[in-house]
Formats: structure tokens, sequence, C-alpha cells
């Protein structure tokens, strides 16, 4: 179902700052949302607002049209996957997943069959009759999901589910929620610290930073369009090279960006964000992934001594020192410079991006 | 974990010195119960004898003990039912939610622990008799009365332990049940009570102690009506002379049922007063 916030503000009494400070969002019918953000940024007390455990100051929530802002957690037909909390310890694998179902009073023979089924999704069928001390980290997890699927909830709302796997299972079970919301066509909202996990599950990613929506977009968009410094930095690993630096303008109507010790021309494309800049102070960057080795010297191209290289598998982590800058660059493992050794980084005006140093906004946003 | 044999040994021998240590007295006592009055105080003590009931026969039925043994049971049940019922919920209140106040009042119901039953007894004796003149409610030699005293010190006792096994559950497990179709009470009711359980009845034994024990509050507050074994026992100690076996078959009934509890509830009391220390 869709879910809306309107306005909502939480604010908790022993901290200075909102937790959640005004946020609009709209998820659409089955979609799968991804909260993404710092620890912190109030992720998990949104998603305990739309489950109804923490009443919100100010604003509404509305699924699928009906304003639930003032129902009781039990009435308001989601589920929730918690973090740190899996399994009901006094009961074994079976009695938990029918836990949600005897609050609705159903019969034994229709407990049973959904029980099972549900189990079946997600692959923990031949575990039912074992207790909680028989199954390991992981398991217990999927016990969770099939607790929370159970009841066919409008709203699927999990908050870390993975966080505690370790890595492989991680991408597993990762792989298997992605399954579960085709097959169920349910909204999901899940909740992560883990960009890398955001971007391979999300329909639609909110980045969020101090109880502030910074980004809502694809993948693709707050990867590749990022609108302020923030979603340009905690978005992608390793995180973009950011330089401060200040714009210079020549009559012909080339645009130049000087950085602490070179300067590289701009493409035209900033022009247009460039009438909206109160000063020349910019914040410039660059992915890793962007930035080319080069065997002969032209425009946009800097010297640099390569100090250290992390092997990623297929590709290599460069860490290039240029012109006192420190810039990450990845490149194909096989095209990859030893340490020690000098190279040549060139940018490209495509991959560019530039913040207002003032209000940190992208000069590619059109508005 | 493994603990070297000679380890274990060691803290063996220590527990059975220890054990011994403690059980000496109340074997040489328990064993007095049963003995015929005309060896209770010989001396050198008699080891070997015919066993006999007499003694118990004498206090309860002669003397009248089982109505102290009625008192004990009615005053001991009722009042840790009632610690229970009002000390469990609020626990849980003090454990997962902060109020105005909520800090200062529970470090004001674990200092009533330390208060002595002395500070408290004379108190409640004036106010029952004020009652009584005023409003003609009676009290005094009830009772409800002596359940109502014993409160200050089973209360405090309850909030405060059943409180630490609230603490050391993730809230999660109530909300998850919340989120899941089950109002706040039903969750408490039908997923974290279960988990507390050995808590509750560890609770419940240490309390029933602390009631079935307890001497001087009864002394001043208990009259005809109500007056408990502990009591009944101090009548057998009178100036010069103690009625020795008398004395140790009332004592053997006042140990037994704790005794028994303990022996039957041995794993949940394990369970409830490690917990969260062992897994
Ligand atoms: N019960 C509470 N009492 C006081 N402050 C709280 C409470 N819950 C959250 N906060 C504060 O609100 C802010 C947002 O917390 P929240 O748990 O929503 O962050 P988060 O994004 O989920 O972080 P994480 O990734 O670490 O889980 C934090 O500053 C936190 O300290
Ligand atoms: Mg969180």
């Amino acid at each position: 179902m869709k879910v809306v916030l309107k306005d909502l503000v939480k604010g908790f009494k022993s901290a200075d700052a909102f937790a959640v400070n005004r946020i609009n969002l709209e998820i659409d019918q089955g979609e799968l949302a991804v909260l993404l953000g710092p620890s912190g940024c109030g992720k998990t007390t949104t998603l305990r607002m739309i489950a109804g455990l923490e009443q919100p100051d100010s604003g509404r929530i509305y699924i699928a049209e009906r304003d639930i802002t003032d129902l009781a957690p039990k009435d308001r037909r989601v589920a929730m996957v918690f973090q740190n909390f899996s399994m009901y310890p006094t009961m074994n694998v079976y009695d938990n997943i029918a836990f949600p179902l005897h609050a609705i009073k159903m019969d034994r023979k229709e407990i049973d069959r959904t029980v099972r089924e549900v189990a079946r999704l997600v692959n923990i069928d031949q575990l039912l009759e074992r207790s909680l001390r028989q199954v390991s980290g992981g398991e217990a997890q999927r016990v969770a999901l099939a607790r929370a699927m159970v009841r066919r909830p409008e709203v699927f709302l999990m908050d870390e589910p993975l966080s505690n796997l370790d890595a492989k299972l991680r991408v597993q079970l990762r792989t298997e929620i992605k399954r579960l919301h085709q097959d169920t066509g349910t909204t999901f909202i899940f909740v992560t610290h883990d960009q890398e996990e955001a971007m391979t599950l999300g329909d639609k990613i909110i980045v969020m930073n101090r109880g502030d929506i910074q980004q809502v977009g694809t993948p693709h968009e707050v990867f590749f369009t990022p609108r302020n410094a923030f979603v340009a930095n905690f978005v992608g690993t390793p995180s973009m090279n950011m330089l401060p630096g200040s714009l210079r303008v020549e009559e012909t109507g080339r645009i130049f960006v000087a950085l602490p010790g070179f300067e590289l021309e701009l493409p035209r494309r900033f022009a247009a964000g460039l009438r909206r800049m109160s000063s020349h102070h910019v914040i410039w960057g660059i992915r890793p992934e962007a930035i080319r080795l080069v065997s002969a010297p032209g425009g946009n191209c800097v010297p640099g001594l390569v100090e250290l290289v992390e092997a990623l598998g297929s590709r290599d982590l460069m860490f290039v020192r240029a012109h006192d800058q420190l810039f990450g660059v990845i490149v194909d493992a096989l095209d990859s410079v030893a340490a020690g050794e000098t190279c040549l980084l060139h940018f490209d005006g495509a991959h560019m991006h530039l913040f207002d140093a003032a209000s940190e906004l992208s000069l590619l946003l059109d508005e | 974990m493994a603990v070297p044999v000679r380890e274990r040994a060691l803290a063996y021998a220590i527990l059975i010195a220890m054990a011994v240590l403690v059980l000496i007295p109340v074997l040489a006592g328990s064993l007095t119960a049963f003995k015929p009055q005309i060896i209770w105080i010989s001396s050198p003590p008699v080891w070997f004898f015919q066993p006999t009931l007499e003694n118990f026969e004498f206090v309860l039925i002669t003397r009248q003990n089982w109505l102290h043994l009625r008192n004990s049971l009615i005053i001991s049940i009722g009042s840790v039912l009632i610690a229970l019922a009002l000390g469990v919920p609020a626990a849980y209140g003090f454990a997962r939610f902060r109020f105005r106040g909520s800090r200062g009042l529970m470090q004001w119901l674990i200092s009533l622990r330390m208060i002595p039953p002395i500070v408290v007894g004379l108190p409640f004796y004036a106010m029952f008799l004020f009652l009584e003149r005023s409003t003609g409610l009676g009290l005094r030699d009830t009772h409800f009365g002596l359940i109502l005293t014993y409160q200050t010190f089973l209360l405090p006792l309850v909030i405060w332990m059943m409180r630490g096994y609230f603490v050391e559950l993730p809230a999660a497990m109530e909300e998850s049940a919340m989120v899941e179709g089950y109002t706040r009470i039903g969750a408490l009711r039908r997923v974290v009570l279960p988990v507390v359980w050995p808590g509750i009845v560890a609770t419940a034994l240490l309390n029933f102690i602390f009631a079935w024990n307890e001497f001087f509050l009864a002394l001043i507050l208990a009259g005809n009506n109500t007056s408990t074994l502990p009591m009944a026992a101090g009548t057998y100690v009178v100036r010069a002379r103690v009625e020795w076996g008398n004395l140790f078959a009332v004592n053997l009934i006042i140990m037994m049922p704790v005794i028994v509890l303990t022996i039957f509830l041995r794993q949940q009391l394990v369970k409830g007063l490690t917990f969260g220390i062992l897994e």
C-alpha cells in the first residue's frame, strides 16, 4: 500500500536536536524503499513512527490513504523486523511463526497451513520443530521474516535486519528479501546504513542525515546525480574525492575551478547552476571510478605519485598523491600502477560534481 | 568451560565444609525435635534413640500451634500474592518508561528495604489504632492488617528484583508482539511473562521466606487471632526454662515449607537468581 509521511516531527527529551525534523515522503504501492543514512540520522525513529511504536510530535502518517497516526501498532496492518531481536525465546520456531495468527483467532488448521506455507517461502520448513537454541543467527532472522509475513501485512518494515549477520549470509539473505518483495508485491521499507545494501535492494533510496531527508531517488540517481555534498560523499564506496575550490569564468565563457595547487576546466553544463551561486566558493568532486589513467599529458591532466594500492578483486583502489592532495582512484587491476611509481590522472569533466560551498547544493539541480 | 579436576575438587571440598558447618546445628536441633522429653537436654547428647512425634503432637494440638501455622500460611501467601500483583506491573513500568520522578521513586523504594522493622512497626500500630478509633475500621489483629504492613518490605523487593529481569529483556520483544496484533498487556502476558517466569518464581520464594520468617512486625501488630509461627516458637523460651524439644518441633515446622519449596522450585530458582549471568 502507498505510504505517505506528512510533516513528520519527532524529538526526544534527552536530545537537543530533533531525531526526525519535518520530513515529507511518499512510498508507492509495491515499492521497495530504502532509508539510508549514517548512524543517528533518524532512520529507526521514522520506521518506529510508521509502526506506531513511537508517537510523532506533529505530522501525519497515511497508509493507503488511511490516516493511521493515532492507531495502535496492532491496528496498522504493518509488520516489522527488528535489528537485534528475532525470536520469542519461550516458543519454538513453529509457534513463533504462528504467534501473530493467534491474535486474529484463526483456526488451528488454517494456522498450520499458513505457517508451513510461509516457512517454505523463506526456506525454514525443515526447522519448524526446533527451539531458539537450535537455530543459527541467519535462521533466526528468517524466522523473523516468516513471522512478519504470516499476516500478509500491507507494509513491511525492516530495521537493519541483516546487520548482525556475517558478510556472506548478509548477501544471501539480501537476495532472498529482494525475491520475497517480488513474490509478495508488498510495500517494503528497509532501513540500513550500508549503502551497498541500499543500492542493491532499493527501487527507491531515501538518503537521510540529521533527521532530514537529503535526497529521494533511484539508486542510479543518488549515485550519479547527488543533490548535495552530503549525498555525494555518503553514497558510494570508496567515497567521492572532494576538494574545496573557487570558480573563475573567462570572457569567452569557459569555466575553471581553482583547487588547492591546480586548476581544472569545467564543462558548460555547469553554466546554468553558476547563475544561482551567491559566491564563487564551491566544493568540487569526482568519483574514484571516474578518474582515468592516461599516458600523454593534456587538458585536465595531473601527474601524481601512487602511495598505496588496495586490491578489490578484479579492480584496484589506488591512492595517488597529486599536488599534495590524496585521490582515491579505481582502475582495472590490469592497468594498475605499483606503489611508489608515478602516473598521470585525467579528470573527465562529464563526471565532475560541483556544490555551492554555502548551501552544499549541487549546481546541476534544475530548479 | 572446562574446570581442571584439582580446582573442581577444591571447590567441592570448600562447599561441603561450608554445608556441614551450616547444617550441624540445624541437624542437631532437628534431631531434638524427635526426642522424648527426658533426653532433650541430656548430657552428653544422645544420638541414638527411638524417634517420637510427641513433641509435634504437643505443639500442634495441645498448644494449638496449628492455628499459628494457619495464620502464617494465610499471611505469607496473601502478602506474596498482593506484592506480586502490584509489584510486577510496577516493576515493568519502571523498567520500560521514564516519567517525572521515576528515578527518585525507584531510589526511595530501594531505600525502604533498609529501614529496620521497628521504625515501621510502631507507626503502623499507631495508625491502625487511630483508624480504628476514628472510622471503626479494625486492622489490628487481622490477617489483612499484617499483609498490608508487610507490603512495606515486600513491594520494594518485588519491584527491585523484577525490574532487573525486565530491564534485561529487549524492548523489541513486546514491541514486536504489539506490531503483530497484540496490545501491550497482551504482549506482556503472552511473551514477556513466560520469559521472566523463573524470575517471578525466585522473587515469590524470597518474599515468601521474608514474610514467613518475619517476627518483629508480627509481635507488634498481631494479636490472639493472627499470631504467627515464629511468635509461637517464642513461647517455648520462657525465662530460665527452654522447652527444647517443643521449640525445635516448631522450628522444623517453620523450616519445612521453605525447604520443600526450594527443592521443588530448584531449577526455576537457579534460573531466576542467575538470570542473564549463565547462558
Ligand atoms: N528513546 C530515545 N531517547 C532519546 N534519544 C533517542 C531515542 N531514540 C533515538 N534517539 C536519538 O534520536 C536520534 C535518531 O535516532 P535513530 O535511532 O532514529 O537513528 P538511526 O538512524 O536509526 O541510527 P542507527 O543507524 O545507529 O540505528 C539519535 O540522535 C538518537 O540518539
Ligand atoms: Mg537504527
